[in-house]
């Protein structure tokens, strides 16, 4: 049996057992290269669960949409399992609310080919899981990697690197689409959005823009699982996770701690010790 | 003198070196008198500037203190705001580890300025622009050098350029 079928076959067996109210998956989208995320509420409706390729976006984004109607099964492949974690630690959702069918993942697509992020993919199997739907997948990436680009950008004079940056960043158009994927954003309002009084400015002046990415990415340290969510959903095609990338190597190099692996181990800004390094401060 | 009265300019004063003054004087940042917002934690950092004041300790007059009641109030966004606004520096100061009024405040602090320090680097803001500091209440000397240090270090790196806001006119 296929994985796409064992899912359904369990899917269909939660619900109508009433295991669970609602079974959270992909199914078929629009574009052919995107999946949707789906609700399955009848066993009818299993029948539309996919998993393949193109099931890109993080579906721990979408549990936070149904976290106050009873025991929910979700589908989660390895970076989705991640953010569950990182959403059970900060207390946004209920572990007995949750049944989570696990999925390995080979990678999903962006542009027709495999997604940066999935090409250094640490995670492919869900770090937390009630079962797992078919067989784990084959790790290939031993530990973090960097990558040839990254490095080379790091060599670069500060003039240079912000040269570079800010080109990047100047195409935003500040449609916020990195924050709507991402299943980290939840304040019920945003820094961007707050009015009374604004913090940030609405245009997409050089300033506002770079300030908007630095502090976004200040929220991610220490919380980002590199899903990459985010870098798919810019329509503006901006690299945002080199930004990403960093944020989590400053947070590993720093306080030796990598998101949403271990339940146990909270958030590396919401807890500090003695000793951290302090040899920036005068 | 002899060149005034045959009414020919002194060599300094054709177009030409006079192009080269307007160079160097505008490449010269020792005029420039740059503005360092700072936030000083109240229960330590807020007194020993006050230690500097009432010991009569000259430093430069570049700083603009804004009062916050622990560095752990400072929100790296405040920081990013301060350049947005046009500060050329930024100077945050608290309590040294383990003094903290509120026990763990700077500890917590330190960890999101350690972010905050590695991403400006990253995103080419220049280093010297942000400085963190530890001041104690009782250090009116050590402020007062900081002060001098944080002012030398911003006039070498000139105006801050990069994160200022300007509107197009």
């Amino acid at each position: 049996m296929s994985r796409t079928e064992l899912l359904r076959k369990r899917a269909n067996e939660l619900l109508s057992q009433g295991v669970v109210k609602l079974v959270l998956g992909y199914r078929a989208g629009a574009q052919d290269n995107v999946a949707q995320p789906f609700f399955a509420t009848t066993p009818d409706q299993t029948a539309e669960l996919i998993f393949d390729s193109t099931c890109s976006p993080n579906i721990a984004n979408y549990l936070l949409k149904v976290k106050n109607i009873g025991r929910v099964a979700v589908i989660a492949k390895g970076c989705d399992s991640r953010s569950i974690v990182v959403l059970l630690q900060e207390k946004q959702i209920v572990r007995e609310n949750l049944y989570i069918l696990g999925v390995g993942c080979e990678g999903v697509v962006h542009n027709g080919e495999k997604s940066v992020t999935c090409k250094a993919c640490q995670y492919p199997n869900p770090v937390i899981y009630d079962e797992m739907v078919d067989a784990p997948v084959e790790k290939t990436t031993p530990g973090p990697q960097v990558l040839k680009a990254d490095d080379d950008f790091d060599r670069l004079t500060p003039d240079q690197r912000w040269q570079v940056l800010s080109a990047d960043v100047a195409r935003c158009i500040r449609c916020y689409a990195c924050r709507q994927a991402c299943p980290n954003c939840y304040c019920p309002v945003c820094f961007v959005d707050a009015s009374t009084p604004q913090l940030l400015g609405k245009t997409h002046n050089i300033s506002d823009n770079m300030v908007f990415h630095i502090i976004r990415l200040l929220h991610m340290a220490g919380r980002c699982v590199e899903c990459g969510a985010c870098h798919r959903a810019c329509p503006m095609g901006i690299d945002l996770m080199r930004f990403n990338r960093r944020i989590t190597k400053i947070v590993r190099e720093r306080f030796d701690t990598s998101p949403g692996v271990d339940i146990n181990s909270p958030p590396a800004l919401t807890r500090f010790l003695p000793e951290d390094s302090q040899e920036f401060i005068k | 003198m002899g060149l005034f009265f045959n009414h020919q300019l002194p060599p300094n004063w054709t177009q030409e070196s006079i192009k080269v003054i307007i160079t160097i004087q505008m490449a010269d940042n020792s005029d420039f008198q740059p503005k360092i917002v700072a936030f000083l934690c109240n229960w330590c950092s807020y007194a020993g500037a006050d230690l500097a004041g009432i010991s009569r300790i000259h430093y430069p007059p570049s700083i603009r203190v804004i009062r916050v009641p622990c560095s752990g109030r400072v929100d790296p966004f405040f920081i990013l705001q301060a350049l947005q606004q046009g500060a050329d520096g930024v100077l945050v100061s608290g309590c040294h580890p383990g003094d903290c009024h509120y026990l763990t405040g700077n500890f917590v602090a330190r960890r999101r300025f350690a972010v905050l320090n590695d991403l400006l680097a990253f995103c080419g803001i220049e280093p010297g622009r942000v400085t963190f500091a530890w001041v104690s209440a009782s250090e009116g000397e050590r402020f007062a050098q900081l002060v001098k240090e944080v002012t030398e270090k911003v006039r070498q790196l000139g105006p801050n350029k990069k994160l200022i806001k300007e509107i197009p006119q």
